[in-house]
């Protein structure tokens, strides 16, 4: 087929478009949908008692607010990724709370090693906090896949990953509000842990979740 | 860039608004307009031959066809588009890399002492090259072919199945079976 009979036949085709929203009112559809359910599942799981004193506690805010952070910028990183032309350092965005995060239980784990010494640490298997953030996450997951799949994805693998990350991150931060486990540690190996294994499984199979423009 | 130049951008975005309310003559004219700039710009990216650069402004067509339901009004058309050109692009030279891959093995020199008839096994790798080209074919062409010729649906089934229009299912099932008979050619030279 030549180019003009193509751009006849396109011409012939065309139907009107439901216009893709902006990212940033489809970030506020996505918080607004996933929020709520979240903290729904915190708060059916049983919110943990010590929660109104650990409020006080500066350093646990900091690391709540960088995950939850993170998965709000992670979610505009990919909602933005899936419109052509849109600027490319908005995709490094989450990497600064993500930054804060991981600083923040750093220097936790830092001040445990100081204060009691590696034996004293506390690490033990807590793989319970797997399953628990994939089904707190599970929601934000398919509301995003959803939403990438409406728009152009031109990077399927980073952009599943961007995606992946902000519900891990949404499922994390439910954790934290119902899951009494603070170690640094153990918050790094078993909860962080988590998020970037879901996140880098999820990228492995970003063309088939994707559905990338033919 | 000059004035003449912004007019024509001022103008494209006002004809792909157009265009995505469904005003077939601006949808024409904005792409006509585009094909040779997106020519230019595939030729300038693209060291391929003349049909391999069409072939790409074709995919860019066809690309700003499917997802033009995410160009904002409100913002620049040229980003939005560039994306799509450097996307495809970048598509066309990984394509391009993989045949070259294949043509260095597929023309080893090799000497036969007669052509005989095609074996059973020979019929098995034919098969067997015919299943790799059909999985080496862009995703959008591999769906056409797999849905229209391997499961035998209609052009109206596989359009709704896939999201895909019949157009586009049209010229992507007419561009795969063209790129899987050149596949095929070179794999039997």
């Amino acid at each position: 087929m030549d180019t003009k009979r193509l751009i006849e036949e396109l011409a012939k085709s065309a139907q009107p478009v439901r216009r893709l929203p902006r990212p940033e009112y489809r970030l506020l559809f996505w918080l607004a949908t996933t929020l709520p359910t979240v903290l729904l599942i915190a708060w059916a799981a049983g919110i943990r008692p010590d929660l109104a004193a650990k409020t006080t506690e500066p350093l646990f805010i900091i690391q709540v607010s960088a995950a939850l952070l993170t998965a709000v910028s992670a979610a505009w990183a990919t909602l933005s990724a899936v419109v052509p032309g849109e600027p490319r350092w908005k995709l490094a965005v989450p990497l600064i709370p993500f930054g804060v995060w991981m600083a923040a239980i750093g220097q936790q784990c830092w001040s445990e090693w100081r204060l009691f010494g590696a034996a004293g640490m506390e690490f033990r298997p807590d793989p319970a906090c797997i399953p628990a953030i994939a089904v707190i996450g599970a929601a934000p997951a398919v509301i995003m896949v959803t939403l990438i799949r409406r728009g152009a994805v031109l990077q399927p693998r980073l952009t599943v990953f961007l995606g992946a990350l902000a519900a891990a991150a949404l499922g994390h931060f439910g954790l934290r509000l119902s899951h009494p486990t603070d170690a640094g540690l153990m918050v790094l190996v078993w909860q962080v842990g988590t998020v970037a294994g879901l996140s880098a499984l999820a990228a492995l199979c970003g063309r088939a979740i994707a559905k990338p423009l033919a | 860039m000059t004035a003449a130049d912004r007019d024509d951008k001022a103008e494209w975005r006002r004809l792909m608004t157009a265009a995505q309310d469904a005003d077939g003559a601006s949808y024409r004219r904005l792409l006509q307009e585009l094909q040779p700039v997106l020519r230019r710009v595939v030729a300038r990216r693209w060291r391929g031959t003349a049909e391999d650069v069409e072939d790409v402004v074709q995919e860019v067509l066809l690309s700003i066809h499917a997802v033009r339901h995410t160009y904002d009004p409100a913002r620049p058309l040229m980003p939005w588009l560039m994306a799509i050109v450097h996307h495809r692009v970048a598509d066309a030279a990984r394509r391009s890399g993989r045949r070259v891959a294949e043509f260095a093995v597929g023309n080893l020199e090799e000497t036969f002492g007669e052509i005989a008839a095609k074996s059973p096994s020979e019929s098995q790798a034919d098969g067997d090259a015919l299943r790799r080209a059909v999985s080496d074919l862009p995703s959008g062409q591999r769906r056409a072919i797999e849905m229209l010729k391997l499961r035998e649906m209609s052009l109206k089934e596989a359009a709704a199945t896939s999201g895909m229009s019949v157009t586009a299912l049209k010229v992507a099932v007419h561009r795969a079976v063209k790129r899987l008979r050149a596949t095929m050619r070179r794999d039997e030279d």
